[in-house]
């Protein structure tokens, strides 16, 4: 007989249980909404065997669990955010009780209500630009030359340090340059730490992580933006990923 | 229709959507203090781990395999 607590994906305003009636969320149990005044945390039960402190500690380190539940996760957030203004929780919310849930949603109210003000009718787009590896400094084999006196290899060295300063300013301006332009054209940006490539699979320095919230209305304006960035600089990569739920703009502000 | 919730992103490839779906459900999003505590709203701890797991996705990349239906 295991003990259960409740597992938050979502704050969302004005939904009915009924909406999510048909749906599931982790290992396939039933949605649910805990109401406080106009505001409804989607929840589902699970067992805290598995996602109490322990459990999640150790089910943590692996990642077929962490991509499991994190797709589910997203997916309930998708769904529920089809269906109204809704506020994206960070993964692994979880409460003992509805009255420890309500409590929660009545604590925060304000900024609760703040931020779904802020995503209603936006959408978040995920921009990347990746630019080439940085290339060795030219010619290699002349530094194992042993005829290179020591001055030549000293202005060598100055020469080549001046040159990836100078590349890495310009990557930096672009990266600026990109992330400014998409800022234009939408409602609020944030820049997220670079992806480890070893994640990703990317080929390249990954430069810019941008997450841009976006008018539903203007998403094809954002897109045929993101793609005239990729015509001018073919050099690059230019990834786009969404639209994603409000995730990177559903930050309380307390 | 609310059902069919399999592959809602469009990612070029599984990783790097789950890369990105990584960044938000671990970086951003409401953090709301839930009565079991793991911490995770300590984005060190999140970075630890991520860093543990990015070395397990592409030694083993045994992950691919877990597709939802097309």
């Amino acid at each position: 007989m295991a003990d259960l607590g409740r597992y938050l994906y979502a704050i969302s305003r004005g939904l009915a249980e009924s909406q999510v009636a048909s749906m599931t969320g982790l290992r396939d149990a039933p949605l649910e909404v805990v109401r406080h005044r106009e505001l409804g945390a989607v929840v589902s039960n699970v067992e805290l065997t598995e996602f109490g402190e322990e459990g999640l500690r150790r089910n943590l380190e692996d990642l077929r669990w962490l991509e499991e539940v994190a797709r589910k996760h997203d997916d309930v957030v998708h769904a529920v955010a089809a269906l109204g203004p809704t506020a994206p929780l960070r993964l692994a919310t979880i409460c003992t009780d509805d009255d420890a849930v309500r409590r929660r949603l009545d604590e925060s109210y304000a900024a609760l209500v703040s931020v779904l003000d802020r995503v209603e009718g936006r959408l978040e787009w995920s921009v990347k630009l990746i630019v080439p590896a940085t290339v060795r400094a030219s010619s290699p084999a002349q530094s194992s030359d042993s005829t290179e006196s020591g001055a030549a290899y000293l202005m060598r060295k100055k020469r080549e340090d001046h040159e990836r300063a100078s590349r890495s300013a310009h990557v930096a301006a672009l990266a600026g340059s990109v992330h400014g332009q998409l800022s234009e054209a939408s409602v609020a940006s944030r820049r997220l730490p670079a992806q480890d490539a070893r994640l990703t699979g990317f080929e390249g320095d990954m430069v810019l992580n941008g997450a841009y919230l976006v008018e539903a209305d203007d998403a094809t304006q954002f897109e045929a933006r993101v793609s005239a960035l990729q015509s001018e600089h073919p050099d690059c990569q230019v990834s786009v990923s969404g639209p994603w739920p409000p995730y990177s703009f559903a930050m309380l502000e307390q | 229709m609310a059902s069919s919730l399999a592959a809602p992103n469009q990612g070029p490839t599984d990783d790097i959507a789950l890369a990105d779906l990584l960044d938000r459900l671990l970086g951003t999003g409401i953090v709301l203090d839930g009565d079991i505590i793991i911490s995770l709203a300590g984005v060190d701890l999140v970075q630890v781990r991520l860093r543990a797991l990015i070395s397990s996705v592409r030694a083993g990349d045994a992950v691919g395999g877990e597709r939802g239906p097309a």
